[in-house]
């Protein structure tokens, strides 16, 4: 068990608010990444969870027990932190051990835990040695033996991955994910690498401000963000959004939906564009366009499995309906079928010269 | 020290103008030393050995110097004020390094918080470092006066005064209050530093962990302190160890004050005994050599450096 609730959550450092009025319900075995731009509250939530940086006001339950007052050590989570705070003056074994020795569990089991853990993430090698004489992902496994030796209710990761090179990232993400398949534990993971989230995540909190963007699994923020935010903070590169004609209404495709062609195509938005910059990725190729829209020259992106043209080629670039996405004055999603027919009709008429 | 490696050429020396470029770095880095090395040789090395040699011999300005031996030794050892003033300055290292040590780790607790008020603090604490020792010698001898403040206090609580500098049950205690107040600042500042330099993730670890206020204390923050302490053992016991000039200031010497360098001093000065004095400077020396090794031996283990 380990279903987290938030309610009426407020947070200030000084005068600065950093959240206000959250309600929020992080479900029970999930695997659950809180993800959004620096400063955008998501370590201060996972803080407050853990109990190392209170909520202002509000009310917090970890299964249906209030435990804002309850210390950290006696919550039943456990946390993996960004620098993995792993105890430098005492050997591994050591810094699995200790939580277990304040917990007063024998001595005996205590070694049998351990070797399990260690067991698990590769560390059975490694046990006499100093934090100082390891390399940073061994260090990264023994925070995570560390948290895991507890058997927590609730797993806190705070940004767990940032501070190993590229390669290893990659493949602990796996591990990551195979340990939580394993514990079916909840996990909190927080990150600012939106691929981590997308990869990682049962349900992904998308936060700016101190307020939740949306809410969802991956799929469905990535195919149905409800908001400019979302929908430009996911996806590599962001989504294209431009005005429309009437200067309020926003359009936006995903830059591996555009359709590039020498001729004109069938489609509902279609465009003419000049290529300014072509990077080939391998597998596909990134374009920079260059559209006109109300007069104006606008940016767009795209990716395409489309090798076969070159910069300062005049071409189509064309999107289907439902690959299209609008929103209003607010950067919020239209979602009203009338006024998307709207949108559509207006989307027709301003083909290839906005 | 390992030794500098500088390439040779194999054909350096045969050109005139790469051989003076070679002897210039091989002779650069021993020209850069020397200041230190040559200020060193003359103010420390040389007195050092000149007062181990004149320990074998009896000094006279007049007719000359005559070896004896290990006789000041054991003139020293039978001198009726050596072995209290061994005592004296056993007493006198070990209450100001438990003390300085067990307060400042205290107040660098304390202070560790950045608070205004902590800020000014920090300042005031520090302020008896940099004021002579003469001044606060009077300072206190005018508080641990018959009639002065802490009699004051004392007769508060009904207790009796004290005679403080002038009795042989208080002396002691009374210049070691005066050296610790004296040095408090100086030494809770270093080891505030080290505190402060502890990550908060680290205690914030421990407290998921579910550990107690003081077992992180002795189990985590105590072990990464222990450059500082290790570091302030040595120099407190080195410098309590060589104390004079507040027991010169403060008893003169009385009152079951005496202490070795007083001794020394007043060996060397008035009884025309500078051989014995050379003795006993002598014996200090290795008694510091001793606690010095005994501490790396037993303590340097368990210093953690990062």
């Amino acid at each position: 068990m380990g279903e987290i609730v938030f309610k009426n959550i407020c947070k200030s450092f000084g005068e600065t608010k950093i959240i206000d009025d959250l309600d929020l319900t992080i479900k029970d075995g999930e695997f659950t990444v809180l993800v959004g731009p620096s400063g955008c509250g998501k370590t201060t939530l996972l803080r407050m969870i853990a109990g190392i940086g209170p909520a202002t006001s509000g009310e917090l339950y970890i299964d249906d027990e209030e435990i804002s007052d309850v210390p950290p050590g006696k919550r039943g989570i456990a946390m993996v932190f960004q620098n993995y705070a792993i105890y430098p003056t005492m050997t591994v074994y050591g810094n699995i051990e200790f939580g277990l020795k304040n917990k007063k569990v024998p001595k005996a089991e205590r070694k049998k835990l351990i070797a399990e853990v260690a067991e698990t993430v590769g560390l059975t090698p490694y046990l006499d040695r100093k934090p100082s004489e390891l390399s940073g992902g061994q260090r990264q496994r023994v925070a995570l033996a560390r948290a895991m030796v507890k058997k927590p209710k609730v797993f806190l990761l705070d940004e767990p991955l940032s501070n190993l090179d590229a390669k290893l990232r990659v493949s602990m993400r796996t591990e990551l994910i195979e340990l939580h398949h394993k514990l079916k534990t909840t996990f909190v993971y927080v990150t600012h690498d939106q691929t981590e989230a997308m990869s990682m995540a049962d349900t992904i909190i998308l936060m700016d401000h101190g307020e939740i963007q949306q809410l969802a699994p991956p799929e469905v923020i990535y195919n149905d963000p409800n908001n400019v935010f979302t929908a430009q903070f996911i996806g590599t590169p962001p989504m294209n959004i431009h005005l429309m004609k009437d200067g309020k209404t926003q359009i936006g495709y995903r830059p591996e939906k555009i359709q590039l062609s020498r001729e004109q195509g069938q489609w509902m938005y279609c465009r003419r564009a000049k290529i300014m910059t072509r990077e080939m990725l391998g597998s596909e190729t990134l374009y920079k366009l260059q559209i006109k829209v109300m007069d104006k020259e606008v940016t767009v992106m795209s990716k395409s499995l489309n090798m076969d043209f070159a910069v300062d080629d005049e071409i189509y670039v064309g999107v289907e309906k439902e690959d299209l996405y609008y929103f209003d004055a607010e950067g919020l999603r239209i979602r009203d079928a009338s006024v998307l027919t709207g949108c559509y009709e207006m989307t027709k008429e301003g083909e290839l010269h906005d | 020290m390992t030794k500098a490696k500088v390439d040779v050429p194999a054909n350096a020396l045969s050109n005139p103008k790469r051989k003076k470029v070679y002897i210039g770095r091989l002779v650069l880095p021993y020209a850069m030393v020397l200041p230190t090395v040559l200020l060193l040789a003359v103010f420390t090395f040389y007195p050092a050995i000149d007062m181990i040699i004149n320990s074998f011999y009896d000094i006279n300005v007049f007719k000359g110097n005559t070896f004896v031996g290990f006789d000041n030794y054991v003139r020293l050892f039978n001198h009726p004020d050596f072995w209290p003033a061994v005592r004296n300055t056993l007493i006198y290292t070990l209450g100001s390094v438990f003390f300085l040590i067990v307060l400042g780790l205290i107040f660098a607790l304390w202070l560790q918080r950045s608070t205004f008020i902590n800020g000014i603090v920090q300042r005031f604490m520090f302020l008896p470092h940099i004021c002579a020792l003469l001044s606060v010698a009077m300072i206190f001898q005018w508080l641990m006066d018959d009639e002065g403040l802490f009699n004051f206090v004392l007769s508060w609580f009904n207790l009796p005064g004290l005679k403080w500098f002038n009795s042989s049950d208080t002396a002691m205690i009374s210049i070691m209050i005066v050296s610790i107040w004296k040095g408090i600042g100086y030494y809770a500042l270093i080891l505030l530093s080290a505190v402060k330099s502890i990550p908060t993730e680290l205690l914030e670890a421990a407290d998921l962990d579910d550990s107690g206020k003081l077992r992180t204390f002795f189990k985590i923050s105590l072990p990464m302190l222990s450059p500082q302490i290790f570091f302030l053992l040595i120099t407190i016991t080195i410098n309590s160890f060589k104390v004079f000039d507040s027991v010169r200031i403060l008893t003169n010497g009385l009152c079951d004050t005496n202490v070795l360098v007083f001794l020394i001093y007043t060996l060397n000065k008035t009884s025309g005994q500078a051989g014995v004095a050379a003795a006993a400077g002598t014996v200090l020396l290795i008694i510091l050599m001793i606690f010095t090794v005994i501490y790396f031996r037993v303590l340097g283990k368990r210093v953690h450096y990062q």
